[in-house]
């Protein structure tokens, strides 16, 4: 009976993150988008010619990502922001005065179920694409194909990551609203930039989660001057670690 | 239950600001257990930061608050020592109240009977499933009731518990507390009704601008005055902020 630790800050934040309406609406939205949108795209490619390859269809269907990573990573935020924005976050304060215990079960409650999640809608995007395929002269991907899994399985943790920053900005900003505008800004602007420097922009490029996303993790062969699909989701990890670090020691000597 | 040294709450020079607004200022006080201790004082006076600094929610810039000599963030079992009802809304509107409760009490390893037994203490067992923005004011108050008693604590700190309650309710707190006290557990409790803190308080802090003006018992402070609540004007007048006018 050593007093309260990281165990049992997990599982306060497990009961809260499951009995808020949010996490599922987000969690679900987060699957049917990709599933959708593999889909999607699935169907357009039936009456493509030449016909498409497996690496194309897996490439496009694991676009619905770009999507979910918008959900999962509002999921991150509103972990957080949610408390701040209601007096909840004195509760939890008062239950768990240790900050950083906090913060650390957070994120890994959290970590936990957007991986998971991230997971399930990756592969749904990947059978989304296959099913929709089905019957055409378009050839199959299959997971037992080294390069097709790892692109879904790197899409998964890539989602993951995606809330951890989340959680990170959200414990920063602490207010919904802002916190998520941030968090979306910093997916979507530094891709415009990347892109205004044309050819040279790969150089910054490969660092921008968007491009990352799109040309090196949910695809099966990276693009070239790009860092290697397992490479990006380091980064992004690495991101997500800054960014609740930072949220960490700023959280230490402000008032709740 | 826990030696009653351990349960005196203790200011030392206890300040705090905001900007340049002193809210809390040298503020030096002992609650003692075995009594409910009313904790008045005029709006703005600085009750509510006071506490929220008694669990480390807001930090001090000089002074300390200790609870049985341990500052509150280094209490081993925070909600099995100390129970808080700050202001009602301290939970998220979208989650019941018994999952609210259960999320706290899985943090302090306080067992799941325990949050149905003080949803039945405080009357919300039919309600406990409902969302808790739902909830009327009255019983969002006795929701932060059952998340101060979760941890059947020595310390019970209530930030004006009978705000938005109904007559009924007022006398449930009031017996509650006293009941409370009488166990021998420290009860600080705030309010800006002299009335209701002359019935359930026996010994009075007052403060005014953030600083003490009197630490008192209800029959101290009654006699000489014509009235409890002239005798509360007489310490604080000097010592009011926000005041308002006849309208003319
Ligand atoms: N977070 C804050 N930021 C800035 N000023 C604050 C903050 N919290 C309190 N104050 C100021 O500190 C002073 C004390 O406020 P506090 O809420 O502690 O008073 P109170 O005694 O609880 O009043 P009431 O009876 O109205 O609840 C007030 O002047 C208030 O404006
Ligand atoms: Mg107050």
């Amino acid at each position: 009976m050593n007093g309260y630790g990281f165990r049992q800050a997990a599982r306060m934040e497990r009961i809260k993150l499951g009995s808020v309406r949010s996490t599922w609406w987000l969690a679900i939205a987060a699957v049917v988008s990709m599933a959708a949108a593999g889909a999607g795209v699935g169907l357009g490619y039936r009456s493509h010619t030449p016909v498409a390859t497996g690496a194309q269809i897996l490439n496009n269907s694991l676009g619905g990502a770009i999507v979910a990573q918008l959900l999962l990573g509002a999921l991150g935020v509103l972990m957080v922001t949610g408390e701040y924005g209601t007096g909840m976050i004195r509760s939890t304060f008062a239950a768990v005065p240790r900050r950083r215990i906090v913060v650390a079960a957070k994120a890994a409650v959290c970590g936990g179920a957007a991986l998971t999640i991230g997971l399930v809608a990756s592969f749904a995007g990947y059978l989304g694409g296959q099913l929709a395929i089905r019957g055409t002269a378009i050839p199959a991907a299959s997971l037992g194909d080294g390069p097709i899994l790892r692109a879904v399985l790197l899409t998964g943790v890539y989602l993951g990551a995606t809330a951890l920053i989340g959680v990170g900005i959200g414990t920063i900003v602490r207010h919904s609203g802002a916190a998520i505008g941030t968090l979306f800004g910093l997916m979507f602007v530094p891709m415009i930039v990347a892109g205004l420097f044309g050819e040279s922009g790969i150089a910054v490029g490969r660092f921008v989660p968007l491009l990352m996303l799109l040309n090196s993790i949910a695809v099966t062969s990276p693009i070239p001057g790009l860092f290697a699909g397992w490479v990006s989701v380091l980064l992004m990890c690495g991101y997500a670690a800054a960014a609740i670090l930072c949220g960490g020691l700023l959280l230490r000597h402000r008032d709740a | 239950m826990l030696p009653s040294v351990i349960r005196v709450i203790e200011l030392r020079e206890l300040t705090k600001r905001y900007g340049r607004r002193v809210a809390v200022d040298g503020l030096s006080v002992r609650v003692q257990p075995g009594v409910v201790t009313g904790f008045l004082g005029p709006n703005g006076s600085g009750k509510s930061t006071t506490m929220r600094m008694i669990l480390g929610l807001d930090a001090p810039d000089r002074g300390e608050a200790l609870i049985g000599g341990v500052p509150y963030p280094d209490l081993k079992w925070p909600l099995r020592t100390v129970g808080a009802l700050l202001d009602a809304g301290a939970f998220h509107p979208g989650r019941s109240a018994r999952a609210h409760l259960a999320a706290l009490a899985a943090s302090n390893d306080i067992p799941g009977s325990r949050v149905e037994q003080v949803l039945r203490i405080v009357g919300l067992s039919d309600a406990a499933t409902r969302r808790a923005g739902t909830y009327s004011l009255g019983m969002r108050q006795r929701l932060g009731v059952a998340v101060a008693l979760l941890g059947d604590p020595g310390v019970l700190l209530l930030d004006e518990p009978v705000n938005g309650l109904d007559p009924e309710g007022i006398r449930w707190i009031r017996d509650l507390l006293r009941g409370l006290a009488a166990e021998g557990r420290t009860v600080f409790v705030s309010s800006h009704l002299i009335a209701e803190m002359a019935l359930t308080a026996d010994r009075l802090v007052v403060i005014g601008r953030g600083r003490l003006l009197a630490e008192t018992t209800v029959a101290e402070l009654a006699a000489g005055d014509d009235s409890l609540e002239d005798a509360f004007f007489r310490l604080t007048s000097q010592a009011t902020d926000y005041r308002g006018v006849g309208a003319s």
